[in-house]
């Protein structure tokens, strides 16, 4: 049968300054996005983009970003994201960039590519710790990533990164 | 590359040749319509009308899409525009969303487009029999 197919784009944004952290919502991203789109790609690639997009998911301490387009016009948006450079919300601006790390079909799809994504990254923090402490705050954290606690709190775990 | 000919000879010296992929460039002969009594846009004014046109419908991407105006009169306001074969859609409804020009009212008629610019000599809706 006939559906609508959407494209996920699973990005992260990548800051120098760390107050941009807290400026990291929704609203001020997708306003963001929407932006460098029409900017990129005029009054029919906004048109085109918006029919689907919505910012499914979000993680400000991970600068994790989950959007989502439909499939006709993904292309359209993943060569916009480059032309993001600041995130404005509450008057202020944060200079920032975003870096797409997959393209799913589906949430599930992104979702196992982050949880992936987030093993390997928290075994490079652990090589690049130069103080014991911190060495011992993420093992602390990995150990304590288990399948059997509750079964609620299984997904979040492997999700959770640990750091900050 | 693509289908580039497909010939078909016949038993006699009759040889036909088909050719399936479509030409680089695309001409269109367009008129700005305008009304009277204001500044009529010289050539660069009229390039930079287009290429605004297309920045407003389709962004950065569509305004760096090689557009060139081949010929252009003042007096008509008529001129003959040669754009990529990929962009003559976006190039033409730009053309045809574009309302305004320097805060007055405008329009873009296109009266003849061919991938042949030799096409655009002979009009068959102006032959005056």
């Amino acid at each position: 049968m006939v559906r609508f197919k959407n494209r996920y784009v699973l990005c992260e944004v990548v800051s120098e300054d760390p107050r941009c952290r807290q400026c990291i919502e929704d609203r001020a991203l997708g306003l963001a996005v929407r932006d460098a789109i029409t900017r990129v790609h005029g009054d029919y690639g906004l048109a085109c983009c918006s029919i689907s997009f919505t910012v499914k998911y979000l993680n400000a301490y991970t600068g994790t970003v989950l959007l989502r387009c439909r499939k006709d016009s993904y292309r359209l948006l993943c060569s916009a994201l480059p032309f993001v450079r600041y995130l404005e919300s509450r008057a202020q601006r944060y200079p920032c960039f975003l870096n797409t790390l997959h393209v799913g079909g589906t949430i599930r799809t992104c979702q196992k590519f982050l949880i992936q994504y987030n093993r390997t990254q928290l075994l490079r923090l652990l090589q690049n710790c130069t103080n014991e402490e911190e060495r011992q705050c993420i093992q602390k954290s990995l150990l304590s990533c288990s399948l059997t606690e509750e079964q609620s709190q299984s997904g979040d775990e492997e999700e959770d990164d640990g750091t900050e | 590359r693509g289908p580039a000919g497909r010939a078909m000879a016949a038993a006699a010296a009759f040889e036909r040749r088909v050719v399936r992929r479509a030409a680089e460039h695309h001409y269109l002969r367009v008129r700005l319509e305008l009304s009277d009594g204001g500044a009529r846009p010289n050539a660069p004014q009229f390039k930079q009308l287009v290429v605004t046109a297309l920045r407003e419908l389709h962004g950065e991407v569509g305004a760096a899409l090689p557009v060139d105006v081949l010929t252009y009169e003042e007096k008509t306001l008529s001129a003959i525009l040669r754009v990529i074969s990929s962009g003559l859609v976006k190039l033409w409804s730009a053309l045809t969303l574009l309302g305004f020009y320097q805060n007055r009212r405008c329009a873009f008629r296109v009266l003849q487009t061919s991938p042949f610019l030799l096409a655009l000599s002979g009009n068959s809706r102006e032959l005056v029999l």
